[in-house]
């Protein structure tokens, strides 16, 4: 019966031309590693996003009087389960932006920003600037102390443009804050605009970017970690099963971890400090953004006028934008760029100590420590054109080699 | 391989300082005697005990109202029964702090600020601070309005915080279902990996793809 039912969708729907065109007929390298799973596991975790995040909407009240109540009480104590969706979400969001960095980060090892994949690392860039304010607008929807006063220093870091010499007399750093926040305070006005994008607007723009961003990646066929496009007529394997299965067990693994972390650790997600409602008369003694914003707000803070750290933060979300214009060298894939690779570490370990930085005071040495690592981090931005200009040279010197 | 590793070590590192342990942020640290940070762990013995003492020592000030604590004068108002049947035990926090204005105005009168609802607070500070600052205030946060009330009397305020644990975090119970729904989950996910993984051997090879 089910069986028949089947065949006449199909009939009608062309399902399984479409699965055999589009998943078995199409070839990928056979080679692909490990860390192009993150890719898929982004698609999961913004799947998990959005289911768990409906059912919180069932429950959740944007109203500054109630909105701490409906989450620390009726969701976490009164309605079964809720706790676990709760969990669920929050640390979803921090696996998600987790992943999207270390795609982030494979894309530029391997060099897949590179032609023909330029507009895909484009969109990638939009996709991970639109779930950073995903990210930081949800953070304020618990009205937490944590929620509250970390958006009153995000929203103050735009005002740091009014300390500019000639444009700061326009004020445009603090309409962009009041706009931010829909007045001079946070307030009512703020958590409900902040929920209407969290729950919709946002995750709508994220769908819409995704969906090009993977028939981007389709268009353009997936990279390869030695950096030499294959003939995928001779050398490809069928993208399922050889690729669904591998990918669907790394997938099973990556949740393995993410339940651990939602059964028995949530207390950096979901942190002590976040427990206290909003009090808008009350400081507390540590107020740092989220991780993923930490190296962000390192910058900031290392570089001793404000507009200028303000720019040179600005400036390195530009820069990874630009990157597929900076790095023009022909050769692809770290593997086969040993001053690439260099550079990569470098910068890899200038993100990490800016954003452990970031979680530490801000004392003298830290702030000194930061300058470095900032000098650092563009110093691999900047070396890009260079080691294209030398590797343009090999390159012609052997005669340009079969890519 | 070298660079496997090392990539992975420090992606490892990196993870364990931000979300698991960071050795180098600074946070203030109280010291709790191990006799009383047993008593204040042991919800399933003390709570009970440890809400009366509350009702005693702290309710004329604090509310709890994730328990349908409130403080003294309201509970003594015949309008909160009234309200409770209209909205349910725990009050929407408007309604509560609308209708008995009057009642916390007159404590902020007192005490300058109106004394914080403990509901979360375990979760907040955590017992050792609890425990500090309820038997000396003033050494914990100079200049506090809060009286020291229960002076020379440790083993009874642990047990309130034994209390306010119970309220903020789930029952013993409670946490044994969700440890066991945890290991089972987890479980199933990596029984369901591996299970995957072998099957796809076994299609490759079929398909002479290995
Ligand atoms: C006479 C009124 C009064 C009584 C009784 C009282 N408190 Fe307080 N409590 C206050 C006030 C006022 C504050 C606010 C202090 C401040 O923020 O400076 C406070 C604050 C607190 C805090 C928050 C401390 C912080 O760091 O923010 C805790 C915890 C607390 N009280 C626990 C208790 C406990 C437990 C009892 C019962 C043993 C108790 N209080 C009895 C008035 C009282
Ligand atoms: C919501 C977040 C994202 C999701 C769900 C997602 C998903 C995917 C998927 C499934 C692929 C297929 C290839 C692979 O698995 O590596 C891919 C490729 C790619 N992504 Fe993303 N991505 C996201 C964000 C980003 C971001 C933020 C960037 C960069 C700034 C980016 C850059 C790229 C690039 C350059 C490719 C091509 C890689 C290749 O062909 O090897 N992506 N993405």
């Amino acid at each position: 019966m089910l069986g028949r039912i089947g065949r006449w969708i199909d009939e009608r729907a062309h399902l399984s031309e479409l699965w055999q065109s589009q998943m078995v007929d199409y070839k990928v390298p056979k080679n692909l590693t490990f860390p192009y799973a993150f890719g898929i596991m982004a698609l999961v975790a913004f799947a998990i996003q959005v289911i768990s995040g409906i059912f919180l909407t069932m429950y959740y009240q944007p109203n500054v009087h109630t909105a701490f109540d409906s989450a620390n009480y009726t969701i976490m104590k009164e309605v079964p389960f809720m706790w676990l969706v709760r969990h669920v979400h929050a640390a979803g969001a921090n696996f998600f932006l987790a992943v999207v960095y270390l795609h982030i980060f494979t894309g530029i090892y391997y060099n897949a920003y590179k032609k023909p994949r330029e507009l895909t690392w484009i969109v990638g860039w939009v996709i991970y600037f639109v779930l950073l304010t995903t990210a930081l607008t949800g953070y304020l929807l618990p009205w937490g102390q944590l929620s509250y006063w970390g958006m009153v220093v995000t929203a103050e870091i735009p005002t740091s443009i009014d300390s500019a010499p000639i444009i700061g007399k326009l004020k445009i750093g603090e309409t962009i804050s009041i706009w931010m926040k829909g007045g001079y305070e946070i307030g009512q006005i703020t958590l409900g605009r902040f929920f209407g994008l969290h729950i919709w607007l946002l995750p709508l723009i994220l769908l819409l970017l995704l969906s090009i961003h993977l028939y981007l990646v389709r268009a353009a066929g997936i990279s390869n970690p030695e950096g030499i496009e294959i003939d995928k007529k001779k050398e490809g394997v069928p993208f399922h099963p050889y690729m669904t299965l591998k990918e669907g067990a790394y997938v099973m693994g990556y949740l393995a971890v993410f339940f651990f972390f939602v059964f028995f650790h949530m207390s950096h997600f979901l942190p002590a400090d976040n427990y206290d409602p909003a009090d808008p008369f009350k400081t507390p003694a540590h107020i740092a953004p989220e991780w993923y914003l930490l190296a962000y707000y390192t910058i900031f803070r290392s570089i001793p006028d404000k507009f200028l750290g303000f720019v040179a933060f600005n400036l390195t979300l530009v820069l990874l934008l630009l990157l597929p214009f900076l790095d023009f060298s022909p050769l692809k894939s770290a593997r086969r760029r040993p001053l690439f690779l260099i550079m990569f570490i470098v910068f890899v370990i200038s993100s990490m100590v800016l954003t452990v930085l970031g979680t530490m005071p801000p004392t003298p040495t830290n702030a000194l420590l930061g300058l470095i690592f900032t000098a650092t981090l563009f110093a691999f931005f900047l070396s890009l054109p260079i080691i294209s200009l030398i590797e343009w040279g090999w390159y012609k010197a052997r005669g340009g080699e079969k890519k | 391989m070298i660079k496997t590793v090392f990539f992975t070590g420090i992606t490892l590192i990196f993870f364990y300082i931000i979300w698991i342990h960071n050795i180098f942020a600074h946070r203030e640290k109280y010291e709790m005697p191990a006799q009383y940070a047993k008593i204040a762990d042991d919800v399933k013995s003390y709570a009970k005990e440890g809400k009366q003492l509350f009702e005693q020592n702290c309710q004329a000030c604090h509310s709890v109202r994730y328990d349908a604590v409130y403080i003294s004068s309201v509970q003594a108002n015949p309008k909160l029964q009234t309200l409770q049947e209209k909205y349910g035990k725990v009050l929407p926090r408007d309604v509560y702090e609308a209708v008995f204005y009057e009642d916390l105005m007159a404590l902020k009168q007192s005490f300058g600020k109106v004394p914080p609802d403990l509901s979360t607070i375990y979760l907040v500070k955590g017992k050792e601070y609890l425990f500090n600052f309820t038997l000396e205030p003033q050494k914990v946060l100079p200049g506090t309005s809060m009286p020291a009330v229960m002076t020379g009397r440790p083993e009874e305020t642990a047990k309130i915080i034994a209390y306010l644990k119970s309220v903020a975090e789930p029952s013993p119970e409670e946490k044994n279902k969700r440890m066991l729904m945890g290991v089972g989950t987890i479980a199933y996910l990596i029984v369901m990996g591996v299970l995957l993984w072998l099957w796809r051997g076994r299609i490759l090879r079929k398909m002479g793809l290995h």
